[in-house]
């Protein structure tokens, strides 16, 4: 990508990042980096059946990490005026610690090499448009939405989009710039039947411009709104206990992000910390299983063409054939492993310094079909919609709230489960995965990862069976 | 640190140019057509220093300011922010503002409090007692001394058996500055400092198994600041959970540490919010002046509280905040209103969230209480009751904000004959809400001083445990 439009953007020069890279480096940092940031971000909110609520948000400035060995001094300035970005570069420059001299400013090597691929070509941009053309949008799925299920009492719509100017510069010279665009659609609804309440929730979200948004993509929000609504108004607390398990294909990914994908993340490896800590090149499950982390699938919401690191977008297998291959590296990780970096080293914006984060998180097919995992067990449940996961790093175990799924009774669905929780431990769980199905599907809901930061992620899953985790119920 | 550190005129963040942008800012958008406006400008600077296994591994310095523009213009509404504060820049912002929000549609409801209800006291920023003036001495020298002081790798000795793997520590200290302003004249100032210090320390057992222990203390002034102390008690903590065993589950009485009995009072104040009973998403939808909970239960809002955690004087929305009961002996005093919704629902305005919530202690047996704080804690609880699980985390689950259904994965300990025994694991409760807070059997006197909401140590019987 050109870099000129974004230092124009930025009000600064090539001869100028230099600059500032010395001063970052002047108490004798080993490397530094400027991460250049221009973001708007834009909502409109639809309730009772209007848009009566929206706004747009501006945010800006330069966010400037040093790094001495494996330690991090960051500091950031939200004006691009040089004397404030220089004051921001002495901040950082502290971790250092010593009082040496400025190296002499690299120069630029933009634009060398074969161009990074664009995982999100945009053909109409958010900001080309007006804001009341997006108005309908809200408006026809929720005329949609109550077409579907006149059970549905109130409707809550959200359309969001963002588009930010990334333009990244380190001590080596390179320069390389990205524009990320981002829409959201998420539908809330709550239905009522006999007095009784239920809500709903469903959401899509892209790398994609104002051609995301079609009547195909709302008819199929609009789908996943109201689709198994009867089962949660018949669903039932099961008993609970140790039992097998079959996670739906797709959204079940999440507990795949939260239950192994944050132990495979260098940052708590390099510390020790992680139930995965030296164990690269060990089996540590089944050889049908594979789990990758990609940030170059087009259009996905964890896509990038560039890390916030400025390393290319790619692909990255964590286990390839039940073993640990690789960890998820940012470049201070793959300099301590002595391995290239991975392309994860991600942050929420200029303010937060990059760290190991997943893009989308995914385990590959195997070859069962998901009704030959069901007819495989005898007493169980199957769950098809996960929130709310959490992990302890160190021991690996994790919880997960399941919203809605089946039980399993003599190898079929029978009745509809809700509001329980399953706990277990990431790499006991991983071991104890019997069978891996043959439907991968990506989730494109608007998953966002929290881990100190907000990154926006994705996740996805075939259908998988565990052969044992514990059930909270009545 | 005395009082009168924390009196002694201090200048904030916010300069008077700034004010004048904001003032500008609202006066741009006027002029572009907005009936009625609301300006927040915010700044804060946070810095902080982290260290692993005793040695610096990270210092950052953070610098914000941003302005909020809420926008009431022919009974349309929009909230925008920037934070890039030029004047001229700033003219054209509000001018796209008060034009994107004649595209939406209209709600009559929508527009600035009734002056009458808004703070008046709140002009130096300082009246919520919340500003250590000794923010302006600190320098490098002396937070990187607080972050180190709180390091013990490799001066502390594990238990025989297991060793330590990693410790995180870091210090960090801030100040915040908001100034609000709205066009009926309302203009209020709130500054505060703060200062924290947190540990993690991640220690193996014999085989291999790994443990992770968190604390972390902190406070608005640095002299009430616990230093030294974190890296003990996460080792403490991690080093508790060694050897957990299953246990089977089933009814039993359940405490609730204070460090994270607040996880089961939030689903009550979310429900409590206007906005979501007006959504028909509230499990406590018509519940206001009726008793739902147990005649123990009361929770107070101690929004004006100078010098405490979470006191403020006026809330987003520049309404002045009081103290009220939001639960009394069972009884739902108050739903969180602000002018919208009050407007829109037709009832008494009250405050958009609660500020300082406390619950008050409580004994089901009637007994007696010594009021000095942390005579009546987890201990003393788990000794009146016998028999039970002791929850000292929470890990992921969920309550249903429409029926009150929740699910938590827990970590803890089994008790028996009041004495704490084994850590178990891979445990969850289940319930509802309203059933769990009529349930409840004790409170404490032990809440967090470093804490916003002021949650004691808490005992419910008949809890479902599945394991």
């Amino acid at each position: 990508m050109d870099c000129n439009y974004h230092l124009d953007r930025f009000k600064v020069t090539v001869p100028q990042l230099g600059q500032l890279v010395a001063a970052a480096l002047s108490r004798g940092g080993d490397y530094a980096d400027l991460y250049f940031e221009y973001s708007t971000y834009n909502e409109l909110l639809l309730k009772d059946g209007e848009v009566t609520s929206g706004g747009f948000h501006i945010d800006s400035g330069v966010g400037i990490r040093v790094l001495k060995g494996d330690r991090t001094g960051y500091a950031y300035s939200e004006s691009t005026d040089m004397p404030d970005m220089l004051c921001a570069a002495k901040a950082a420059a502290q971790i250092a610690g010593g009082s040496g001299t400025s190296p002499a400013p690299a120069g630029s090597k933009a634009c060398t090499g074969a161009p990074a691929p664009d995982f999100y070509p945009t053909l109409e941009k958010w900001g080309s448009c007006e804001t009341s053309q997006f108005i309908p949008v809200l408006e026809k799925l929720e005329s949609m939405i109550r077409a579907k299920d006149s059970r549905a009492v109130k409707v809550i719509a959200k359309l969001s989009w963002s588009e930010s100017e990334i333009m990244m510069y380190n001590s080596p010279g390179e320069l390389v710039c990205d524009s990320r665009p981002m829409g959201s659609i998420v539908a809330t609804v709550i239905f009522s039947q006999n007095g009784k309440n239920e809500n709903k929730t469903s959401s899509r979200s892209f790398r994609k411009g104002v051609e995301m948004i079609t009547d195909a993509l709302l008819e199929e929000i609009a789908d996943e709104a109201v689709a198994g609504i009867d089962a949660r108004f018949a669903a039932i607390r099961p008993k609970g206990g140790r039992m097998p398990v079959v996670m739906g294909a797709g959204a079940s990914g999440i507990l795949l992000h939260e239950a192994m994908g944050h132990s495979f993340e260098a940052d708590f490896n390099r510390k020790g910390q992680s139930v995965f800590s030296g164990m690269t090149g060990r089996k540590i499950c089944d050889s049908s299983i594979s789990i990758a982390d990609d940030g170059t699938i087009p259009f996905n919401r964890g896509a990038c063409n560039y890390d916030d690191e400025g390393v290319r977008g790619q692909k990255t297998y964590m286990v390839k054939d039940g073993v640990l291959v690789s960890y998820l590296h940012d470049r201070i990780s793959a300099k301590h492993y002595g391995v290239e970096p991975t392309g994860n080293g991600r942050r929420e914006s200029f303010r937060y310094n990059p760290i190991p984060r997943m893009r989308a998180t995914y385990m590959e097919n195997g070859t069962a079909s998901k009704s030959d995992l069901v007819a495989s067990v005898k007493k169980g449940i199957y769950v098809d919609e996960f929130s709310n996961g959490q992990v302890k790093i160190g021991e690996g175990d994790f919880t997960f709230y399941v919203k809605s799924g089946y039980l399993i009774e003599n190898g079929r669905l029978t009745a509809p489960v809700k509001d329980l929780n399953i706990i277990g431990n990431g790499p006991r769980a991983l071991a104890d995965i019997t069978g891996v199905g043959n439907d991968l599907t990506i989730d494109n809901g608007t998953w966002t990862c929290g881990k100190d930061q907000s990154v926006p992620v994705s996740c996805g899953i075939p259908s998988v069976l565990v052969k044992a985790l514990t059930v909270g119920g009545n | 640190m005395g009082q009168s550190n924390k009196e002694t005129a201090a200048p904030g963040l916010i300069s008077g140019e700034e004010m004048r942008l904001a003032e500008s800012c609202m006066a741009a958008a006027l002029r572009s057509g907005a009936d009625q406006v609301r300006v927040s400008l915010g700044k804060s600077v946070l810095d902080s220093y982290s260290m692993l296994n005793g040695v610096l591994d990270k210092v950052s310095h953070s610098a914000d300011r941003s302005i909020f523009l809420y926008v009431f213009a022919d009974n349309r509404y929009g909230t925008f922010s920037t934070n890039m504060l030029d004047e001229a820049e700033l003219a054209i912002f509000a001018e796209r503002a008060v034009k994107t929000v004649g595209m939406l549609s209209e709600d009559r409801c929508r527009r600035l409090p009734d002056p009458s209800l808004t703070a008046l006291d709140a002009v130096s920023g300082r009246e919520a007692g919340l500003y250590d003036i000794g923010y302006g001495r600190m320098d490098t020298g002396r937070r990187l001394a607080m972050a180190e002081g709180e390091c013990i790798f490799g001066k502390c000795h594990a238990p025989e058996g297991c060793r330590v793997i990693s410790e995180e520590c870091e210090y960090s200290d801030s100040v915040d500055d908001n100034y609000l302003i709205d066009s009926n004249g309302f203009a209020g100032r709130h500054t505060e400092t703060s200062f924290a210090v947190c540990s993690e320390i991640t220690v193996e057992d014999r085989l291999g198994n790994k443990y992770s222990g968190y604390w972390w203390d902190s406070s608005p002034f640095l002299a009430t600041l616990k230093l030294g102390r974190c890296s003990a008690e996460a080792l403490a903590r991690a080093v508790r959970q060694i050897g957990p065993e299953s246990h089977e589950g089933g009814r039993m009485k359940m405490v609730v540490d204070a460090s994270v009995s607040s996880r089961l009072v939030s689903p009550l104040l979310s429900a409590l919010n206007a906005s979501s009973i007006q959504q028909e998403n509230s499990f406590l939808k018509g519940s206001e002046g009726k008793e739902m909970f147990c005649r123990g239960l009361t929770i107070t809002d101690a929004a004006r509280t100078p010098g405490k955690p979470g006191s403020r004087l006026f809330d987003t929305e520049g309404v002045a905040t009081e103290e009220r009961d939001i639960i009394r002996q069972g009884k739902v005093g108050m739903y969180f209103t602000n002018t919208y919704m009050a407007l829109k629902m037709g009832i008494r305005q009250t405050i958009e969230s609660a500020s300082r919530p406390v619950l008050m202690p409580y004994r089901c047996d009637g007994g007696e209480i010594r009021p000095e704080a942390g005579s009546f804690g987890a201990k003393e609880i788990i000794g009146l009751c016998g028999d039970g699980i002791y929850v000292t985390g929470f890990n992921g689950g969920n309550c249903n904000s429409t029926t009150g259904d929740f699910s938590y994965g827990i970590e803890g300990f089994l008790f028996k004959d009041g004495e704490i025994r084994n850590p178990v694991r891979e445990m969850l409760i289940t319930g509802n809400m309203v059933q769990l807070w009529n349930s409840l059997l004790y409170a404490g006197n032990d809440a967090r001083e470093c804490t916003r909401w002021q949650i004691p140590a808490l005992c419910f019987e008949k809890v479902d445990f599945s394991g």
